[in-house]
């Protein structure tokens, strides 16, 4: 009798240790498949580095029991670029999601290969377009141009109580879609601008804009241009001593525009973005802001903080149980997500981010603060 | 590269030059797209398709007409927004935007071909690389349009007359069906005389005119072709990707087919596919490489071009010549080909008239006031010191300079600003001091290619025809009789560049009759012969009056001329000075001092 | 007003005009069109961070470390780019320096980063102000440093032995080699110096207009739409070229503040990007009406 029951618990406490065991095997190996596609070489090669250096930050600190698998892509700036990585990525193997270029027109293109392979994308692209196609596999973790340019255009209506803008804007995807969503807010709220012009990112000397700025006698400037032509233009504009407050894009924001000009040229100079990583705020961000720096030996910029988010929001939903592509799709259409910069929620057409905050630099030093935040 | 013979049987040609390979490759394509396992494979494929296509067309401006278009991704952009535009916002089908994509780029390049295409080759780079620059900026500024720099999304696929072709291999299965037919019109057109034509117009476009041959209306209609190609090129990739923006029209695309044409082969239609197809897998194979991908694929590309300056297509024909040499073919049987005989001496009318030439440069006077008239029959010499406009005079009666003041008739026509190559056809032959031969081209070749007008030369006709191209048939059977009439038939598949001076003066020669020609212009014919083959042409040349051509010779040599001319016309400064029978133009004191200076300088 | 828009255009005029003199210098002896000319500009920007963050020279001496930099460069690059394919048909050298310029620029991403970066002022940052106008500093020394190198060039090539030998090589390279001039080190130091002028370029730009991997391609169009309208292969005619097209993307927007009729009038005309389109018709029309350009010899038409 005694034998017996020796034996049954040994049997049973080797079933128990077994089935532990066995829990913690498969807990372990959750495997995600994460390419990330994005452009590092190229006209957005910056945004396209932040985003990538984001991702693998993310990687690095996957939650426990999960095992990421995950190879960087250069998409390159043409949409056949983006659509050929994509595809490349999907020939390899069973994909769970993916990181994808910010640039507009490449995200529109890898829209149809994602539907048809039923892979989700996530990305930090403005473009308002990609989350107008009905496609349930796209997913934005960066306010879209309707959130980020009403934040832009409530604060300098608002806040700094200014009516007369001059808009310069680019003449890219960015910077088009920007200017539309501007004029949108700006006629909600009553007002035009005095004065608007579309510069090509090629143009050095724009001391004929700077110019026409200052013939319309605004009482602001609204910038919406990429990170050198930004910088460029605040420069040029501090060199002919306009004294006119600035409200910037998102371009602002990130530390290699700052980098270009002296912090005397900043002042006045407030910017709209998501998150701005080096204005630190929490814990979470300031430990953020130490790994980044100690891994890539640069500053991040909110680009890299929503990729970031987005892919810990791909790899936490995995460390909850999905396994699969189509699982984790519903994860990120269906639950929200507390991140670095925002809490993140689909309103259903993959716009995860409805927040955007605007920073402003002191004329004293070359990080900002964040004065605002729009939900 | 040369066109080669009428092979007499089909294992040789089969075997001949570097086809074995080129049907090794056409067997790789088609079994391709049954091995591919993936969807990735499967748009690269589709890639290299639409690329060759694009690149087939390119090698009509850049390779036979040898311009450097930079429009030509400018064509191909257009081509996709075409496609795009009438897809998603007019809902049609491909079996109308395919056409109209290939259609509306022509229409442009008709624009633009007419200041354009007579700019020199830089410039002509240029000019369509502006073009180029504004088509892009009018993109990306004219938003509602053309969706500005966001471009145009949610193209669907290729749908005809209702049916959609699938995505995948569908789609990549109707690219490089597209391109079958694009390399079989290519190659149509370009195997016979139309594309020998080409040849000339190219290397050497004063010689070409010689022959009758409208240079300026073969590169304009080449431009039109390779637009063609392009917006055919750009449709299938706006149906691929399925989304169109202004990057197609900027200019890496265009740097893209100039480096497929370039290292593919710029004439040769191998080439096209072979360049698509290394220029875009070369960046993904380098891929594993990460950030350091593309100075992998550039390093490549720039030992690609070291190694085949040529071409790869033209790489692997030196190696094949040099490692398999196989005899060149038989040269095809003669034809003959009457000299004119009839309208021989007897009237005694002029059939070349001068009257009153006045041609002047900066502020010199090269040719002031010359009249002269051949008869038919005739053999008139115009002789004079350097610099006296004696060629001068020659490139105005046939049209390569234009006159200030005179007249020119050929039988009674007046032909004083008809086009140069119009003034070919209608009776002026001519050859040049400096040999204008075609070196690369054989010698066979090189006359045959005379036979242009004649053979009703023209884009159409070269249509005609099975493998072979009847015209061109015919063509060199005429020249295989000029070169025997001359005596260097045997030279026939040799290249005229490698032909010693006096042989290659008898090529021109025969070039020249192959026209038909009822005035023969030769310039300075004798100059590098030796005294024997001196003797030969004067009595060839002799013989030609005797059955009714007119011959109007200039030379400096007169133990030649003198024996030869009927009549003489001395010129100095641009003025007849002289004319007459020889006899007295060797007596005339004025000639002697022309050439000698002083009768006191001679004596001294 | 129009003064500051004038001085505004003479510093982009002279800094373009540098460019395209780099460019034409190659052009004319070797007759080769050197596509990674606008890349050797990013080059001799990225070159001056490297020096001026890794020492502490002033800006001449960087400036001068540059030139010598840029030239080794360009003896390198006419070793791999020309040299091979000098006897071949000339678009195959295109394909050459397309090929380098890639690798210049993803060379460059791969050091420096994507992000835009400012170069080292030649002698400080800052503005001077006189009156009404006032000019950084930077963009004087542009124009000084761009007047002395067109001059130093000038008088090399004019005035000394070495000068009359690079200059007969670029006319006849095989008159000068039938006369016994080492025709290879002429054009190896025509490189030479066309890449070391580039470099001079690069880093006055760098720190106007700072640099990033991609700028390349904006200069070469420049630079061959200065050698066009200036006359291909007119040395004074790249630099007058160049301060046309300057002067162009300068003065034609800005007309609206100097006239202020024509600001109701067309203001869709004076915007930059109708005057870019501008520019490339009048490019357009000039090649036209006067294919040789300002400067060039006569240009036989096409037959």
């Amino acid at each position: 009798m005694t034998i017996h029951r020796h034996l049954q618990a040994r049997i049973l406490g080797t079933a128990l240790v077994a089935s532990f065991a066995c829990a913690q095997l498969a807990h372990a190996q959750t495997e995600v498949v994460f390419p990330v596609l994005v452009p590092i070489t190229g006209f957005l090669s910056l945004e396209g580095t932040s985003q990538r250096n984001g991702a693998v930050l993310a990687i690095r600190n996957a939650p426990a029991g999960v095992k990421v698998v995950s190879e960087v892509t250069d998409t390159g700036v043409s949409p056949e670029g983006a659509t050929t990585a994509l595809e490349r990525a999907l020939s390899r193997g069973k994909v769970s999601a993916v990181a994808a270029s910010m640039l507009g027109t490449q995200m529109l293109a890898m829209l149809p290969v994602a539907l048809e392979n039923k892979v989700p994308l996530t990305t930090v692209s403005g473009t308002a377009a990609i989350t107008e196609r009905n496609n349930p596999y796209v997913f934005r973790f960066f306010p879209g141009d309707a959130v980020a340019k009403a934040a832009h255009v409530r604060y300098a209506v608002e806040d700094l109580k200014k009516r007369r803008f001059a808009l310069v804007y680019q003449t890219t995807a960015y910077g088009q879609s920007g200017r539309g969503h501007i004029l949108e807010q700006l006629k909600k709220l009553g007002l035009t601008p005095v004065m608007e012009e579309a510069l090509e990112p090629s143009v050095k000397d724009m001391s004929p804009v700077v110019g026409k700025v200052a013939a319309a006698q605004p009482d602001a400037i609204l910038l919406h241009l990429h990170s050198a032509p930004t910088a460029l233009f605040i420069k040029q504009v501090a060199n002919a001593r306009l004294g006119l407050p600035i409200i910037a894009g998102s371009a602002m924001h990130q530390p290699p525009t700052a980098a270009l000009l002296e912090p005397a040229d900043l002042k006045d100079v407030c910017a709209e973005t998501n998150a701005s990583p080096i204005s630190g705020g929490t814990p979470e961000m300031e430990q953020f802001l130490r790994q980044y720096r100690e891994q890539f030996k640069s500053e991040p910029d909110g680009f890299a903080v929503g990729q970031y988010d987005a892919t810990m929001m791909v790899l936490t939903a995995a460390a909850r149980g999905a396994k699969t592509a189509d699982e984790i799709q519903k994860a990120l259409a269906g639950t929200s997500y507390k991140g670095l910069a925002m809490t993140y929620k689909s309103d259903g057409r993959g716009n995860m981010a409805h927040s955007a905050v605007m920073i402003c630099y002191d004329g004293i030093s070359r990080t900002p603060k964040v004065v605002k935040r729009f939900e | 590269m040369s066109q080669t013979a009428l092979a007499p049987t089909p294992g040789a040609a089969l075997t001949a030059g570097i086809r074995p390979l080129l049907l090794l490759g056409v067997l790789c394509i088609a079994v391709w797209p049954a091995l591919v396992s993936s969807a990735y494979e499967l748009r690269i494929f589709t890639l290299v398709g639409i690329y060759a296509l694009m690149a087939l067309g390119y090698q009509f401006i850049f390779g036979h007409a040898g311009a450097l278009s930079l429009t030509q991704g400018t064509f191909f952009g257009v081509g996709a927004y075409v496609t795009a535009i009438l897809a998603t916002k007019f809902g049609l089908g491909a079996h109308l935007t395919l056409p109209l994509a290939a259609a509306v780029p022509v229409l442009l390049a008709a624009l633009i071909a007419a200041p354009v295409l007579r700019l020199e080759s830089h410039y002509f780079a240029l000019a369509t690389l502006g073009i180029g620059q504004v088509m892009l900026l009018s993109a990306i500024a004219w938003e509602p349009f053309t969706g500005g720099s966001n471009g145009i999304a949610g193209i669907p696929g290729v749908v005809l007359f209702g049916t959609a072709i699938p995505k995948g291999m569908g789609i990549a299965l109707f690219a490089w069906g597209a391109v079958a037919c694009a390399a079989l019109l290519s190659w149509r057109i370009t195997r016979g005389l139309y594309g020998a034509a080409l040849q000339v117009a190219r290397e050497n476009p004063i010689a070409a005119l010689s022959l009758g041959i409208d240079t300026a209306r073969l590169r304009f209609v080449c431009f039109l072709l390779s637009a063609a190609y392009a917006g055919l090129a750009g449709a299938l990739f706006a149906h691929t990707i399925r989304v169109v923006s202004p990057e197609t029209l900027e200019f890496p695309v265009m740097v893209a087919t100039l480096t497929i044409a370039v290292v593919g082969g710029r004439t040769h239609i191998a080439g096209a596919i072979l360049g698509a197809w290394l220029i875009i897998n070369l960046p993904e194979w380098f891929r594993g490489l990460d950030k350091y991908y593309l100075i992998a694929y550039g390093s490549a590309l720039l030992l690609t071009i070291i190694a085949a300056p040529y071409g790869l297509i033209g790489l692997l024909a030196k190696w094949r010549a040099r490692w398999f040499p196989e005899a060149p073919p038989p040269p095809p049987p003669p034809l003959a080909l009457p000299l004119r005989s009839s309208r021989a001496t007897g009237d005694g009318a002029a059939l070349l008239t001068v009257a009153g030439m006045v041609k002047s440069f900066g502020g010199v006077r090269a040719v002031d006031q010359v009249s002269l008239t051949v008869k038919l029959g005739e053999v008139v010499g115009l002789i004079g010191p350097n610099g006296s406009g004696k060629t001068t005079l020659i490139n105005m009666i046939t049209g390569i300079y234009r006159a200030d003041a005179g007249r020119v008739t050929l039988g009674g026509v007046d032909i004083t600003s008809a086009a140069s190559h119009d003034i070919a056809a209608s009776g002026i032959a001519r050859t040049f001091q400096n040999i204008n031969l075609v070196d690369e081209m054989t010698v066979l070749d090189n006359v045959a290619v005379a036979r242009y007008r004649h053979a009703g030369g023209g884009f159409r006709s070269s249509f005609g025809g099975g493998l072979t191209d009847p015209a061109w048939h015919l063509a060199r059977g005429h020249a295989m009789h000029l070169l025997a009439a001359l005596g260097v038939d045997d030279c026939a598949q040799r290249p005229a560049g490698d032909l010693a001076y006096g042989l290659k003066r008898r090529v021109e020669i025969a070039r020249a009759l192959a026209l038909e020609p009822r005035l023969l212009l030769l310039d300075e014919p004798a100059a590098g012969l030796n005294e024997s083959e001196q003797a030969d042409l004067a009595q060839r040349l002799r013989d030609f009056a005797r059955a009714g051509l007119a011959i109007l010779v200039i030379e400096h040599n007169m133990p030649f001329l003198m024996p030869l001319a009927d009549r003489m016309v001395c010129l100095d400064h641009g003025c007849v000075i002289a004319a007459g029978t020889p006899a007295a133009i060797r007596a005339n004191p004025q000639v002697i001092e022309a050439y000698l200076g002083t009768p006191e300088d001679a004596a001294a | 007003m129009l003064s500051q828009i004038l001085l505004n255009a003479l510093a982009l005029g002279a800094s373009y005009a540098l460019v395209a003199l780099g460019f034409v210098v190659i052009l004319n002896a070797t007759g080769a069109v050197n596509f990674t000319h606008g890349d050797m500009v990013m080059a001799g920007g990225y070159v001056a961070l490297a020096v001026s963050s890794a020492t502490s020279l002033p800006g001449v001496a960087v400036l001068a470390l540059v030139i010598v930099a840029m030239a080794l460069v360009g003896f390198v690059f006419s070793g791999l780019a020309y040299f091979p394919l000098k006897s071949r048909p000339p678009v195959a050298i295109f394909i050459s320096t397309i090929a380098l310029g890639i690798i210049f620029q993803n060379s460059a991403n791969a050091l420096f980063s994507a992000e835009p970066r400012k170069g080292p002022p030649l002698f400080a940052d800052g503005l001077i102000t006189l009156g009404d106008i006032s000019m950084p500093r930077q963009a004087l020394a542009i124009i000084g440093v761009a007047a002395l190198l067109i001059l130093a060039q000038h008088l090399l090539l004019s005035r000394t032995s070495l000068g009359r030998k690079l200059r007969a090589t670029a006319q006849d390279r095989e008159m000068a080699a039938a006369i016994g001039l080492p025709v290879n080190a002429m054009i190896a130091l025509t490189f030479a110096m066309g890449a070391a002028l580039a470099g001079a370029a690069g880093m006055m730009l760098s720190n106007t207009f700072f640099v990033t991997p991609t700028d390349g391609s904006n200069y070469i169009v420049k630079a061959y739409i200065a050698v066009t309208i200036g006359g291909w292969g007119s040395l004074a005619g790249a630099v007058c070229g160049a301060l046309l097209i300057a002067l162009f993307e300068v003065l034609f927007p800005s007309l609206p503040l100097l006239i202020p009729s024509l600001k109701t009038l067309a203001p869709w005309l004076f915007t930059q990007t109708a005057s870019a389109i501008l520019l490339y018709l009048g490019l357009l029309a000039i090649m036209f009406f006067r294919p040789q350009g300002l400067f060039g010899e006569t240009v036989q038409r096409r037959v």
